[in-house]
């Protein structure tokens, strides 16, 4: 297994894996729009010896806060194959966008949302990612189920 | 340009414009058809009505108004940029250059149709083209960096490097104040313009440059990656390393970096001390990484890799690593180690159940021990199933034990699934990736996993259903219109072949085809791109898209289906009466197999006929719909053919073949399956110099490969009876045939030639099963011999149970006899007896 930045001929992996795991899909395009705006965001677990994604983090920059002084990472969408599970995969590919999103755009925070129901993603960002919980924004997802939406400030990287 | 008489009629005019532009197309519509009822000659808002009704979907109706627009109008560039914007919305991408192109030389000046010329340049990669154009909008508004940005990737694309980086260099002089140093467009565009040097080979002066401007980039990681190369690419090791250091530093888990710094040490592959050495190293700086403990095992032997092993497993199994197995099966192309791998895991369970915790040992320190237990078993079981070391009764005793000592681990059934999956039982298969799958229902993973195993076993309809449970099932179209929408094409593929296995073929060639469709999305998808990227200033990520997208169909994806597809035109081209459902599913292509000839012949004429009357019926009630449809504010195209009867029913399946037969040989030439398909579709198709070019092709790829073999032979003998004088056929030319004779000389005893590749490969099941329907097709008589021999063939150890299955689909292909197959199945039993495709 390894790690390593999204290249666009992985991106169809990346939808297969997605699907795969999630209940939040997206038509390639969108994919192709994350890499297109902010490649050097997201990353991607392949498999060394199939060359097969087994994991990803598809992140980008808080449209809203681009102008602004402070702007915001955001992460799409993380999701590991269940069969990489407990490598510390998600730990390692959330650590790479973290730092991408410091050096590249200056940003000075991350937020991402998680199902209210999700035991073991919110344990991932709050225990091992050190995310707090900010607000819960009900009625997020598309079958009726409310998000936390978490942040994390990021430090001011030194140059 | 004809302007409207009076200026009420102007201003009119002026708003249908900007109706359209706000997509009010039924206000649009309605005031232009004000306009014309003054001025019925006035070619420019006849256009523009045309270009509205485009808009509502009525493409045909648009063309022929725009026609009549065009006639009233020659002189028009409104008119023909319309021309050019309704060719654009079908795609026929050629016909819109043009007729932009003469809206372009009556306006020259126009920055809108100028702009939309050079966006279906840039999609058609006319990059001559586009570069012409680039340099125009660039005179027009030489003040917009991104003008400047366009035309150096115009230049560099058409293979024009010098004068991409000079435009780039100059618009950085032009620079009257240094960009503040967080401008992110700035640095992506110095970065664009070092890529540009680094490809016209200059490397010297790309890392000289390089050097210049690092100070300022913010894409660090990708900008130490280019050092590191340039470092390399000059000899200068030292520093190379250095910077692959660096790297590692901050991705411990990027595998390049680790083989760059290798070579970048100038260790050779096989100095295993050196690498040894390196990675132990590596393995204290990076505590967290896999690779340093990973990519020893790989290169060390006896005690070393066991010690390695040893460290490397065990850590895994101690986390309940699913993937322990996974991460090290590589190793097994080195049997010596498969034997210490295993006992490395054996010792490991011994040793753990020889010291159970104490009685008064606390809740997490059992629960602990009997977890290490069930990773340790699960292992094993894995070992046992890998198709290396395979041991199908070990396999299931092992992971039944782990099981008994937890039954709520879905991993072991899965695992469990699998092993049914290898012994051939496919419905246990997926009966039992179910339990796995009810052992947690909220995990999609489970699910999707329970899905393909359902497909797999041929039940459609119970993987659709799965599928349902978490998709948007109100969307259109359900279920499978969601997955449709989401581009699941795992599960199409699937699906389609399930179809395929089941002779459904009409509904195959849908899911191929909708494949197919996912495809030309994907290739579209960039047009956006064009301009956006440009504005964005991510200028290297755009060429990326742009190489990605012109080797689209290089995507395993693509293959797939598209093989699947070609193999369907094929066996329709062979076998009409499997078009028609009431002829060729399951039973009933065995008892259409059985009738007479004129028999035959009665019933597809009866087929024909109720194929016919079903069509007008589905027309009527597509029809039907789509006039529902347009009532309502979203009008989406209506899919007349949900079942892929008129797809099945075509009475050209060669020539439809090649919508998926030429991009698939284009962009995946090495593949050998790729020219095998093609050489069957190409010599049904008599094209043979076609066929020849694949034969050729494959037989370079691989010379010993027993589909080659076998379509050797068939087309010697083709060519051996092709008449003289010439046919409706494409003649072969004596360049052709020579090659050809290269590869199986003119008077070559074919029948001996076949006995001896039968020989050489008497062990190898493949081969041999080629090779045998060589023999089949030499001699039909000697049927009874081959299929003997072919029945022999399965107790091989090379012969897996997918292999023996594609057997017994051969035999039925020559109409062997009853008691033939029945041998074949129990020689098939005698090696797989759960297998439920040889059941008597």
């Amino acid at each position: 297994m390894e790690i390593r930045s999204v290249s666009y001929h992985l991106l169809g992996g990346i939808q297969e894996t997605n699907l795969s795991n999630l209940p939040e899909n997206y038509f390639l395009k969108y994919y192709l729009y994350h890499e297109a705006c902010w490649p050097e965001l997201s990353f991607v677990a392949v498999d060394t010896e199939t060359g097969a994604v087994v994991g990803y983090v598809l992140a980008k920059l808080d449209e809203a806060s681009e102008k602004e002084e402070q702007r915001i990472g955001h992460i799409t969408s993380l999701s590991v194959n269940r069969s990489h599970r407990r490598m510390g995969v998600a730990h390692r590919l959330m650590a790479q966008s973290e730092k991408a999103m410091q050096e590249v755009y200056r940003a000075g925070a991350i937020s991402l949302h998680v199902r209210v129901s999700n035991k073991a993603a919110l344990h991932l960002y709050e225990e091992s990612l050190k995310f707090t919980h900010d607000r819960t924004e009900v009625k997020y997802y598309a079958d009726g189920e409310d998000a936390f939406c978490m942040k994390k400030v990021l430090p001011i990287p030194m140059d | 340009m004809a302007p409207l008489p009076n200026s009420k009629d102007q201003t009119l005019f002026r708003s249908v414009l900007s109706f359209y532009e706000n997509k009010q197309y039924k206000k649009g519509l309605k005031t232009a058809e004000q306009i014309l009822r003054r001025n019925p000659k006035h070619g420019e808002t006849l256009a523009m009505k045309g270009l509205i009704i485009n808009c509502l979907g009525r493409t045909d109706e648009a063309f022929t108004i725009v026609k009549d627009a065009l006639k009233l109008d020659m002189k028009s560039h409104v008119c023909w940029h319309v021309y050019g914007l309704l060719w654009r919305s079908v795609k026929n991408f050629g016909e819109a250059i043009k007729a932009y192109k003469f809206a372009l030389k009556l306006e020259p000046d126009s920055a809108n149709i100028l702009r939309d010329l050079a966006l279906l340049q840039a999609q058609m990669r006319d990059w001559n083209g586009y570069v012409e154009s680039r340099r125009l909008m660039l005179g027009q508004k030489p003040n917009l960096r991104m003008n400047w940005t366009g035309l150096a990737v115009a230049l560099h694309m058409s293979g024009n490097y010098e004068e991409a980086e000079g435009i780039l260099t100059k618009y950085e002089e032009s620079l009257k104040v240094q960009p503040p140093k967080d401008d992110l467009e700035h640095a992506e565009a110095l970065l664009y313009k070092n890529m540009i040097i680094a490809e016209s080979g200059q490397t010297e002066r790309a890392l000289e440059h390089l050097l210049s401007i690092e100070g300022r980039m913010l894409d660090v990681s990708s900008t130490l990656e280019y050092k590191a190369s340039y470092l390399l690419k000059l000899g200068r090791n030292e520093e190379a390393c250095e910077v692959y250091r660096t790297l590692l530093g901050r991705n411990g888990d990027n595998r390049a970096y680790y083989k760059g710094l290798e070579e970048a040490k100038g260790i050779k592959e096989d100095d295993v001390a050196a690498r040894k050495k390196l990675y132990e190293g590596l393995a204290e700086v990076h505590p967290f990484a896999d690779a340093p403990r990973r990519v020893p095992l790989d290169f060390l032997s006896g005690d070393e890799y066991r010690e390695a092993a040893e460290k490397y497993i065990i850590r895994l199994i101690k986390k309940g690593a699913p993937s322990a197995f996974l991460s090290i099966k590589a190793v097994y192309k080195d049997t010596s180690k498969q034997a210490i791998t295993l006992k490395v895991v054996e010792d490991f369970l011994a040793e753990t159940r020889a010291n159970p915790p104490a009685d008064d040992a606390s809740e997490a320190d059992k629960t602990r021990h009997t977890e290490n237990i069930v990773w340790a078993l699960y292992f094993i079981a894995l070992h046992y199933d890998y198709y290396r070391t395979r041991n199908l009764d070990l396999a299931f005793k092992t992971i039944d034990e782990a099981i008994e000592l937890d039954p709520t681990l879905p991993e072991l059934y899965m695992s469990k699934a699998k092993m049914y999956k290898h012994a051939g039982d496919l419905k246990k298969a997926a009966e039992t990736m179910n339990t796995a799958r009810e052992l947690e229902k909220s995990d999609r993973y489970l699910n999707t996993k329970c899905s393909k195993y359902t497909l797999r076993a041929d039940d459609n309809e119970g993987g659709l259903k799965l599928m349902s449970l978490f998709t948007r099932n109100e969307a259109a179209g359900g279920t499978l219109g969601d997955l449709l929408e989401m581009q699941c094409i795992w599960y199409l593929t699937e699906d389609g072949e399930a179809y395929m296995r089941k002779n459904m073929l009409g509904l195959a060639l849908k899911r191929f085809s909708q494949v197919h469709k996912i495809f030309e999305d994907w290739h579209e998808d960039q047009f956006d791109f064009h301009s956006f990227s440009l504005r964005k200033g991510q200028i290297r990520s755009y060429v990326a898209m742009l190489r990605w997208e012109d080797q689209l169909r290089h995507h395993v994806f693509f293959r797939r289906a598209a093989i699947d597809a070609c193999k369907v035109y094929t066996l329709l081209a062979d076998q009409p009466h499997l078009g028609h459902a009431s002829l060729s599913m399951g039973q009933l292509a065995e008892d259409f197999e059985k009738l007479s000839t004129a028999e035959k012949k009665k019933a597809m004429k009866k087929a024909k006929r109720e194929q016919q009357k079903e069509e007008e019926k589905r027309k009527e009630e597509a029809a039907k719909r789509k006039d529902e449809a347009n009532g309502k504010a979203d009008d989406k195209v209506v899919d007349t053919d949900p079942k892929g009867e008129e797809l099945v029913h075509t009475t050209t399946p060669l020539e439809d073949a090649l919508k998926f037969l030429n991009p698939l040989v284009e962009f995946n030439p090495e593949f050998v399956e790729v020219q095998a398909i093609a050489f069957e579709v190409q010599i049904r198709r008599k094209k043979y110099a076609l066929a020849l070019k694949a034969l050729v092709a494959g037989h370079k790829l691989a010379p010993n490969d027993g589909r080659v073999h076998e379509q050797l032979i068939r087309f010697r003998k083709i060519v051996d009876s092709l008449p003289s004088e010439p046919t409706d056929a494409e003649p072969l030319s004596d360049v052709l045939i020579a090659e050809f004779n290269a590869l199986l000389p003119k008077d070559t005893n074919v029948v001996e030639y076949n006995q001896q590749y039968l020989e050489k490969e008497a062990t190898n099941f493949i081969n041999l099963r080629y090779g045998l329907q060589a023999k089949f097709f030499l001699n039909p008589e000697k049927k009874d011999e081959a299929a003997a021999e072919l029945v022999k063939a399965v107790d091989l150890e090379e012969c897996d149970i997918k292999e023996a299955v594609e057997g017994l689909k051969v035999l039925r292909e020559w109409k062997a006899s009853d008691e033939v197959l029945n041998k074949y199945k129990e020689a098939g039993r005698g090696r797989w007896p759960q297998a439920t495709a040889f059941q008597a």
